[in-house]
């Protein structure tokens, strides 16, 4: 087993609104191997961009509360650093790619201005020159001339943009990429292109990702691990032939019915049932018997823990405990 | 001849103050009754126009629609209003397609009172309809006086549909109707398109960028390139055999849910540009690896490469 | 992310916003107040036919002019010996409703030429938004003084005058919001139905397009009031010895040094009302505000 990177150990986030308390994250405990990829699946509200914010402490705060748990990185734990240390940490250890490639560029700096203010904010020492230089290398390395540094963002295209902000994102070279849908905004021949480049750089570098998704063909093609989340609780971790091979809990076998395929013939899909429940006010039990077709009384009043089945295959499912086999 | 909808040489450019862009650029094609077209291409390939374009919500710049061997072309407004009723469309986004102020109610009674199926009077009717549309889609009756805001994506869609499905139609154009749910619901829904299609023999054009959806759907495909079809076969036909170097490059990129699955990418150079004032030749021909002097000077047209499948490549 | 699937319709979540904003809350009550103080005083000139207007608004005591405020006549009494309180109550009438009317006649008048400028575009809207462009050109009181100063001195005329000042505003507003309801795809999809342009105007675009004009509607109303003060400060609106806040305060000007009440009780009227429209404009902004949604 490789080292871990970071570890997140029963991590509980809850928002506070006027509506109620949402359950954002739920005792959510995972593990980031140094140099791997963990694809995070999960659909709209289900807590996957709560829980990757929660590594970078940016959970807006108020509404946003973290309850109880703990984020190991080097021996430290984040939740308990202060600003200023939190603020070494950011851009330079861990660093974070967002959804929509529109918005997360400064319109009024030039592509290279923002770079170059990533590495100096970890280097205050670097010259302008050097810093000028180095700016030019990372767009290079994202596949973009060095002589385009000096336009706007607006004079790039989607997935150019989502390019810069990979270089932004990778210019200090962190340990560690939070990847939150970075492709989910472009087109397929532009989104191939985008995660061929991610993940050779990831390789070269030796970066550890976490890939926040929803689709899970990303994940198989991207991933080393994955982890399916459904209502801010881990339903199922494994290894991606664990959990697409062996798939073990009721969630991601409909996730998994509900992508028409392209190499057989399927005359209707096999989704879940039933809608997302309502975040404020969460089922008793198993938060996915509602919509489970095998749930019996049991998960409707009991909250199943989760549990390796074999070879760190984890799964929330009381189907999958022993004897019940 | 069972053709419900014909397009003939369809063009519509929108003029930009950069040029003169060629959304939709000589199109034609025909759908059967009772089947579904796929239209597949990337953001700004001219789809979502084609579609709006053949509902007239685009006048056409020149070309011929045909519906029920009835040109439409140049009908105005009020002439349109009787084929209002027999097409609709259904839209991406649920969050935008629907009136925030008028509620599940409202929105399904709209489509009865404007096309004047029910007596704007008779209020029990109309109740009665509601209802019966609502459950059809699979929406529960105690929503009936909510609104849009008040319902998630999956919901908001159906009743989406539902307002189309309230005037029967025959004909929908589905512009990327499940792109913006998530997979449990798009699949959910889906389905109810099937269902439906079976049940009432609707005919779909239906538009996506999602290639798994549109061979799932899809009885024939269509492939767009900035504005022009490059490829048009049967949905098996297309995935089994692509012609085109584009058809071929988009397939190879879709992440295919399968750790074992080893996909042979053609990983394509540059990004789609917006076709204003398009060069003659082939429009892909910028980014093809076998593009050579052929393919510029003079467009390519679609040629038959076996039966029912044509490609607009030289290579073809 | 979706919360609760209570019932709630657009308005009402509005209101629920609009509640928590305090300051905003007091000025609607203020404005509830003069309007209970407006319509009380009119029930009270009918019921007695003028009588108590007669004897206690408009009738002269110079023996006691410019006396203090006292236990008696709270605010005072002016330089006719005429009660302050009184008088300013009612005087609310005049600058409330005035105001109000104006603006609604104006926003009524610039929806229409706003909407039909932002939903046909092109010919039509360049016809109408230069002309709009022309009253804006023209500052709003130098306007209405020369309409006022054209057609006589009268309520009618103040109003009008107040009005067709206020129409381009709204009329920008309307068009504005119109132009970005127009291209949503529920405007498509109505129009794929087969609905008319009137309905389509009526019923998805108006309604769609409502919230910025409260906005600035209420705050039309402050500026509205503020003119017609301005106008009778002038000599130019309601004329004496009607009681209007304006008007006291210009024929207390010549008293500032006798009777600092005289000058500074309309003052605070004026202000305060001015003040409670404006922070109530405020509070619907926010509470209007879509990106405050959750």
């Amino acid at each position: 087993m490789a080292d871990t990177l970071l570890e997140i150990k029963n991590l509980k986030i809850n928002y506070e609104t006027d509506d109620g308390i949402v359950e954002a994250v739920n005792d959510v405990s995972l593990r980031l191997e140094v140099g791997k990829t963990l694809g995070l699946v999960g659909e709209t509200g289900a807590g996957k961009t709560t829980l990757a914010r929660s590594l970078m402490r940016l959970i807006p705060s108020p509404p946003g509360k973290i309850k109880s748990g703990e984020v190991l990185y080097g021996g430290k734990d984040i939740l308990k650093l202060n600003e200023h240390e939190i603020r070494q940490i950011r851009g330079k250890d861990i660093s974070m790619i967002f959804q929509d490639p529109m918005t997360s560029l400064n319109p009024v700096l030039t592509v290279g201005e923002q770079i170059e203010e990533v590495i100096q904010s970890h280097n205050p020492q670097m010259k302008k020159e050097e810093l000028h230089e180095s700016a030019g290398d990372m767009l290079e390395m994202v596949g973009i001339p060095r002589d385009r540094a000096g336009e706007f963002p607006h004079q790039f295209s989607g997935g150019m943009k989502q390019r810069v902000i990979i270089a932004i994102a990778l210019a200090c070279n962190p340990k560690l990429l939070i990847a939150d849908e970075p492709t989910t905004a472009l087109d397929v021949t532009i989104q191939a292109q985008v995660l061929d480049m991610i993940n050779e750089l990831k390789n070269k570098l030796h970066t550890s990702m976490l890939l926040i998704t929803h689709d899970l063909g990303v994940v198989a093609q991207n991933c080393d691990r994955v982890a399916i989340i459904y209502a801010g609780e881990i339903v199922e971790e494994g290894d991606l032939h664990q959990v697409f091979k062996k798939t073990a809990h009721p969630y991601t076998i409909g996730l998994l019915g509900s992508i028409p395929s392209l190499s057989e013939e399927v005359e209707r899909l096999n989704p879940v049932n039933g809608m997302m429940p309502d975040p404020t006010n969460l089922p008793k039990g198993c938060k996915f018997s509602p919509r489970c077709q095998y749930a019996t009384e049991r998960c409707k009043t009991e909250q199943p823990e989760i549990r390796d089945i074999g070879n760190g295959h984890l799964v929330r499912c009381f189907m999958k405990e022993k004897g019940n086999e | 001849m069972s053709d419900l909808v014909r397009v003939e040489n369809l063009k519509k450019y929108f003029a930009t103050p950069h040029g003169i862009l060629h959304a939709v650029d000589d199109v034609t094609f025909s759908i059967e009754r009772g089947k579904t077209l796929g239209v597949v291409g990337e953001s700004g390939c001219g789809k979502s126009t084609l579609g709006r374009t053949i509902l007239k919500l685009h006048e056409p710049t020149s070309g011929k629609i045909f519906f029920e061997d009835k040109e439409i072309t140049e009908l105005n407004g009020k002439q349109m209003k009787p084929f209002r009723q027999e097409m609709q469309i259904i839209f991406q986004d649920p969050f935008a397609s629907l009136n925030p102020r008028m509620t599940v109610y409202e929105t399904i009674e709209e489509s009865l009172l404007i096309q004047n199926l029910v007596s704007r009077k008779d209020k029990k009717a109309i109740d009665k309809k509601v209802r019966e549309y609502m459950d059809l889609v699979g929406i529960a009756a105690r929503l009936i006086n909510s609104y849009p805001h008040e319902l998630d994506g999956g919901r908001r869609q159906r009743v989406g549909i539902a307002r189309a499905l309230a005037l029967n139609p025959k004909f929908i154009v589905c512009d990327e109707p499940v792109s913006a749910l998530d997979v449990s619901i798009r699949a959910q829904v889906l389905n109810l398109m099937q269902d439906l299609q079976a049940q009432f023999g609707f005919t779909y054009l239906f538009i996506t960028h999602d290639l798994s959806v549109v061979k799932h759907i899809s009885d024939e495909i269509i492939v767009m390139y900035l504005g022009k079809i490059v490829e048009k076969a049967p949905a098996k036909r297309l995935f089994a055999n692509p012609v085109h170097p584009y058809t071929k490059a988009l397939l190879s990129a879709i992440p295919v849910p399968d750790p074992d699955f080893k996909a042979n990418r053609i990983i394509l150079q540059g990004e789609l540009t917006s076709p204003i004032d398009p060069e003659p030749g082939c429009r892909f021909a910028k980014r093809c690896q076998f593009a050579c002097d052929k393919c510029r000077g003079a467009d390519i047209p679609l040629k038959e490469v076996e039966d029912g499948h044509q490609a607009a490549c030289i290579l073809a | 992310m979706s919360l609760a699937a209570q019932k709630r319709s657009l308005w009402a979540e509005t209101w629920r916003r609009f509640r928590k904003n305090k300051l905003a809350v007091v000025g609607m009550c203020i404005i509830i107040a003069l309007f209970v103080i407006a319509i009380t005083t009119i029930v009270i000139d009918l019921v007695t036919d003028k009588a108590f207007y007669n004897d206690h608004v408009i009738k002269q005591n110079l023996r006691l002019r410019l006396q203090g405020p006292s236990k008696d006549h709270i605010f005072g009494l002016d330089e006719f010996g005429r009660d302050i309180f009184l008088r300013m109550l009612w005087a609310v009438r005049y600058s409330l409703f005035m105001g109000v009317f104006a603006i609604l006649f104006s926003v009524i008048i610039g929806s229409i030429f706003g909407a039909i400028a932002g939903y046909y575009g092109k010919v039509t809207d360049n016809v109408i938004m230069r002309f709009m462009d022309i009253l804006l050109a023209i500052p709003s009181m130098l306007l209405a003084t020369a309409i006022v100063a054209a057609l006589g001195t009268s309520l009618v005329n103040v109003l009008i005058a107040i009005a067709i000042s206020y129409v381009p505003t709204f009329a920008r507003t309307v068009r504005a919001s119109v132009l970005t309801v127009k291209d949503q795809e529920y405007i498509e999809a109505a129009k794929a139905l087969g609905a008319s342009d009137f309905r389509i105007i009526f019923k998805y675009i108006l309604p769609n397009s409502m919230a910025p004009l409260i906005v600035q509607a209420t705050l039309g109303v402050a500026g509205a009031i503020l003119s017609i003060a301005g106008l009778s400060f002038l000599g130019l609106g309601i004329q004496p010895p009607t009681p209007e806040w304006g008007s006291m305060l210009s024929s207390a000007r010549s008293y500032i040094r006798d009777g600092w009440h005289l000058t500074v009780i309309p003052g605070l009227g004026i202000m305060i009302t001015i003040l409670a429209l404006n922070v109530m404009g405020d509070g619907l902004r926010d509470a209007l505000d879509p990106r405050l949604k959750n």
